[in-house]
């Protein structure tokens, strides 16, 4: 592993960058410690990549400071920062060889040859590409040409290496293939990850902690647990999938619970959050797995039961997505059924039904 | 009755086989046809070149085995003695010295070409189409009026010298005319532009996440050129030589105008046997020469460079 | 970083002297165009006589309605061929294909010393075509149809052929599909190769010169005349003109072309 004392591997203090007109990204700050694979969501032009641009040096910063190592690099060029970058289209040389490729930053750094030569298979090892040192990269696929990007960034032994998106252009069952590869990887080496992606999903499953982002500014810094289930704003819920969201304020408490009303009377329990002033909530969200349907007339008590009518269903596989129509909400409630027991069809368009959710399942969100 | 009936049905039946006979033929031609979509495309394009491409350089190369004729006629004996012209003292001078010339003119052309590309391409910024107008822009006058414009410039009593003279830089008007050197300075302003093209179209095709990649891995800018930037545009160099080089091995105008008819080139040579003492069988010895040294160099370009290279610079 | 200012000035230095000496020249051509003095250098005086008289000149008014006689009639055929056969051997594979490029590549790439006479001695010797305008127009039709053709070429792969595609599945059969879809697809690259074809058709003096025969003259010829034989700076004139009214285009048509573009903006990630 790597020891560098106190100082954390990333720090970015109060950056912004503009285009022109257009600001990406806008007064930033974010640490990683050292170790971690740090991942920064967002949809597209939310600042993600730039601010992976700005500490790898491809573009500088209009103000603020990033940090490597505790060190200042805003005025160090790229060619010179101890970070590696793996770009969205790999950026392989066409010209060079799997070899040759993986060898090109060692090379620049007048690495004796024997040594690059131990260092490169060494990476080949890491990567499970041995026996592919000889092509070039259009002979190679998809999945392993992801790899050789990984390879040549890893072999230099970066302080902290970087990643642009780098499994969008893979299909699903490669790209859960790969994460899992890089997850691998990253454990072996213990070298830092930033990494930028879009997609909920493999931000989910890689990352120790995750920014989410939106219009150059940071939403929401927390671990994987974090983002999904504890929400904090708007954005968050909304990007998370958890697309059920009431405009609502604090109506009334009673010991554990709280009790908050919409608008159009709707009146919603939630339980004791912590961290959230429940005087400044403004709205709820509740992920639609969370909700469960049952027929008019159960029994169910201690939670929020509102009485709906199916308007759609879609069925996804692994389980079935409900629309409700529901008179005191502008919005119609999605709801997520479980496919567990297949054959059975409970339900049916147009249909009355009972939808409830757990008093913790309703999410506290702030503007 | 019945011998009526089976006269008209006889006639009847050896019609029908008849129509049948020319339908089977008429079929067979048009499934040649279909089966062939691209003939009326590729059709006119090719009749064209046999006709007026091919047709006329064989022809040449066949006369230039032929004996020419005491007045002007052409004897069908096979000889070799047209090619044995080549080998005359005079004529070897004449091509050696345009092979030399020409291969000046490529590398004084890609020394030249190759950091202006690059100036346009890395620090054009938005006026990089402009920009390489304004260098094609004097390739689309004549050749001729653009070599009677450097005359002009560079004779004795030319604004060059003028200039010169006024600026007390020289004492007394310079000798630039009608010396090889005035004809190298004459390829090179003709052919520079069409080296620049190429190289800037490579240029302008590179992945800049490439260089980025590079710079990300540790290569300074130097480095970068050298390892990532030169290699990959390494074929336009080809294309652009091929432009210039042989150009270059046939200009006529060139001696004539800049080295006044005193330096003579290849060019020259093939416009004097064919038009000016109309012996053609040694002006197309000349002639197949030349174009066996075209053939040949273009070989080597498609070879090291790929037609498609080739095609993008138009 | 010092090397890098100190290569990036050099590279400046190269391009700017070059793009005088490129420059000079003509710049010259088109000032002494407008000087009184009928030799020397001496600038004497601003003067548009000389482009008067130019217009006065029957043998130049001739030579340049010849010029532009070949040119149409070279533009017209190039692109009629060269269109079709780019779309055959874009859309088709089939023996020869190979072939076809090579040879095709090569009235561009030949010296035009050795293009010219060889088709001199063709129509000479071998078919008995009487030089004249017609020789010299196959001679321009020789070489630009396959400027045409690599140039609509190149584009094609820019297209969207799917659209041919829509056209049949919607009932044309193939014919109004080329006419009506496939053809407007294609203008802008025939508009294109035009472009390239003029200045290549209308400056081409080697070839022409080797078969055009007696009394045939383009404006080359002309020109040539003048140079060898000058009295009056005549070819300062059209020089200056042909320099000037393609300058006059590309400024017009890059005027143009910024009009569009600006209509386009693209974001920032």
């Amino acid at each position: 592993m790597i020891d560098t004392g106190n100082a954390r591997c990333l720090e970015i203090k109060d950056v912004s960058k503009k285009f022109g007109a257009v600001t990406a990204v806008d007064h930033l700050s974010l640490y990683v410690e050292q170790g971690q694979i740090f991942s920064l969501l967002g949809p597209s032009g939310c600042g993600k990549t730039t601010t992976l641009r700005l500490v790898a040096g491809l573009e500088t910063v209009d103000q603020g400071e990033v940090l490597l190592n505790g060190k200042i690099v805003n005025d160090i060029p790229a060619h010179k920062r101890e970070c590696s970058t793996v770009f969205q289209t790999l950026a392989l040389f066409p010209h060079m060889t799997v070899e040759q490729n993986i060898a090109y930053g060692l090379e620049r750094r007048k690495v004796a040859k024997k040594e690059i030569i131990r260092k490169v298979a060494r990476m080949l090892d890491l990567v499970q590409l041995l026996g592919m040192e000889k092509r070039r990269p259009s002979q190679i696929s998809g999945g392993q040409r992801q790899r050789v990007a990984l390879a040549r960034s890893l072999v230099l032994e970066p302080k902290i290496l970087l990643l642009d998106e780098p499994l969008s252009s893979l299909d699903r069952k490669l790209r859960k293939e790969m994460t899992i590869e890089l997850k691998r990887v990253q454990r072996e080496v213990g070298i830092t990850f930033l990494y930028v992606t879009h997609d909920q999903k493999v931000a989910l499953s890689m990352s120790d902690r995750i920014a989410v982002m939106s219009k150059g500014k940071i939403e929401q810094i927390d671990t994987a647990q974090g983002i999904y289930e504890v929400p904090k704003t708007y954005f968050v819920a909304e990007f998370m999938g958890a697309v059920n969201i009431f405009r609502c304020r604090l109506a009334s408490r009673s010991g554990e619970k709280m009790y908050f009303e919409t608008e159009e009377g709707m009146k919603i329990l939630a339980a004791m959050c912590t961290g959230v002033c429940a005087e400044k909530a403004t709205g709820i969200s509740v992920h639609p797995e969370l909700i469960e349907l049952s027929p008019i007339g159960t029994k169910i008590a201690n939670k929020n039961v509102f009485k709906g009518k199916i308007a759609e269903m879609n069925y996804q596989g692994d389980c079935i997505e409900v629309k409700l129509a529901y008179h005191d909400s502008k919005n119609p409630i999605t709801v997520s059924l479980s496919n567990r027991i297949r054959g059975q069809s409970l339900y049916k368009v147009g249909e009355e039904v009972l939808f409830h959710w757990e008093a913790d399942g309703s999410n506290v969100l702030t503007d | 009755m019945g011998a009526v009936a089976d006269t008209i049905s006889s006639k009847r039946s050896s019609k029908i086989t008849e129509t049948r006979r020319q339908h089977h033929s008429g079929k067979k031609i048009i499934g040649f046809l279909r089966r062939r979509a691209y003939f009326p495309y590729v059709g006119p394009l090719s009749v064209w070149i046999i006709l007026f491409v091919i047709a006329p350089l064989g022809i040449i190369i066949y006369y230039s085995f032929l004996r020419a004729g005491p007045s002007g006629n052409i004897i069908a004996v096979f000889t070799l003695e047209n090619y044995r012209a080549l080998f005359n003292p005079t004529v070897r001078v004449v091509f050696l010295r345009t092979f030399l010339l020409a291969f000046l003119t490529n590398l004084i052309c890609l020394i030249v070409g190759y950091p202006i590309a690059y100036w346009i391409v890395m620090y054009g910024g938005r006026w990089k189409h402009r920009l390489v107008f304004l260098l094609i822009m004097p390739s689309w006058t004549c050749y001729l009026i653009r070599l009677y414009a450097l005359k002009t410039l560079m004779g004795y009593s030319g604004l060059l010298n003028a200039v010169l003279l006024k600026l007390n830089l020289i004492q007394a008007p310079l000798q630039l005319l009608y010396t090889p050197g005035s004809i190298l300075l004459g390829l090179v302003y003709a052919w520079l532009p069409f080296m620049v093209l190429p190289i800037y179209a490579s240029l302008e095709g590179l992945d800049p996440l490439l260089l980025e990649a590079s710079s990300d891995l540790g290569a300074n800018s130097f480095e970068r050129f050298f390892t990532v930037t030169l290699p990959l545009t390494k074929g336009s160099l080809f294309v652009g030589s091929l432009l210039v080089f042989i150009p270059s091995l046939g200009d006529w105008l060139a001696p004539l105008l800049l080295g006044g008819d005193k330096v003579l080139l290849a060019g020259s040579l093939v416009e004097h046997y064919f038009l000016k003492q109309g012996n053609i069988p040694v002006g197309s010895s000349l002639a197949t020469f030349l174009t066996a040294v075209v053939l040949l160099a273009l070989y080597v370009v498609i070879k090291f460079a790929g037609q498609d290279a080739l095609e993008r610079v138009l | 970083m010092k090397g890098r200012k100190v290569a990036r000035s050099v590279l400046l230095g190269i391009s700017v002297l070059s793009y005088i000496i490129l420059w000079a020249p003509a710049l010259v051509l088109i000032l002494f165009s407008f000087s009184k003095n009928r030799f020397g250098i001496k600038w004497e005086g601003f003067t548009l006589e000389w482009y008067a008289n130019l217009l006065s000149q029957p043998a130049a008014m001739d030579a340049l309605k010849l010029s532009i006689l070949v040119v149409a009639i070279a533009i017209v055929v190039s692109s009629l061929g060269g269109t079709l056969a780019a779309y055959g051997l874009y859309k088709y594979q089939f023996k020869g294909r190979g072939i076809l490029r090579v040879v095709s590549l090569l009235p561009l790439v030949m010296p035009t010393v050795v293009t010219g006479a060889a088709m001199l001695v063709y129509f000479t010797q071998l078919i008995h075509l009487r030089l004249g305008i017609g020789s010299v127009i196959i001679a321009h039709i020789t070489f630009t149809i396959p400027l045409s053709t690599f140039v609509v070429l190149g584009r094609m792969s820019r297209i969207d052929w799917s659209l041919e595609e829509a056209s049949i599945d919607l009932g044309a059969n193939k014919v109004t599909t080329f006419w009506k879809i496939t053809f407007p697809l294609l203008l802008p690259s025939i508009f294109a190769s035009g472009l390239l074809i003029f200045p290549w058709s209308f400056n081409d003096f080697i070839t022409t010169y080797f078969v055009a025969g007696v009394g045939v003259t383009t404006l080359p010829i002309y020109i040539f005349s003048q140079v060898r034989h000058s009295t009056t700076p005549i070819v300062n004139t059209i020089g200056a003109i042909f320099i000037i009214i393609p300058l006059l285009g590309t400024l017009f048509t890059s005027f143009f072309r910024n009009r569009k573009s600006a209509q386009s903006r693209s974001g920032h990630d």
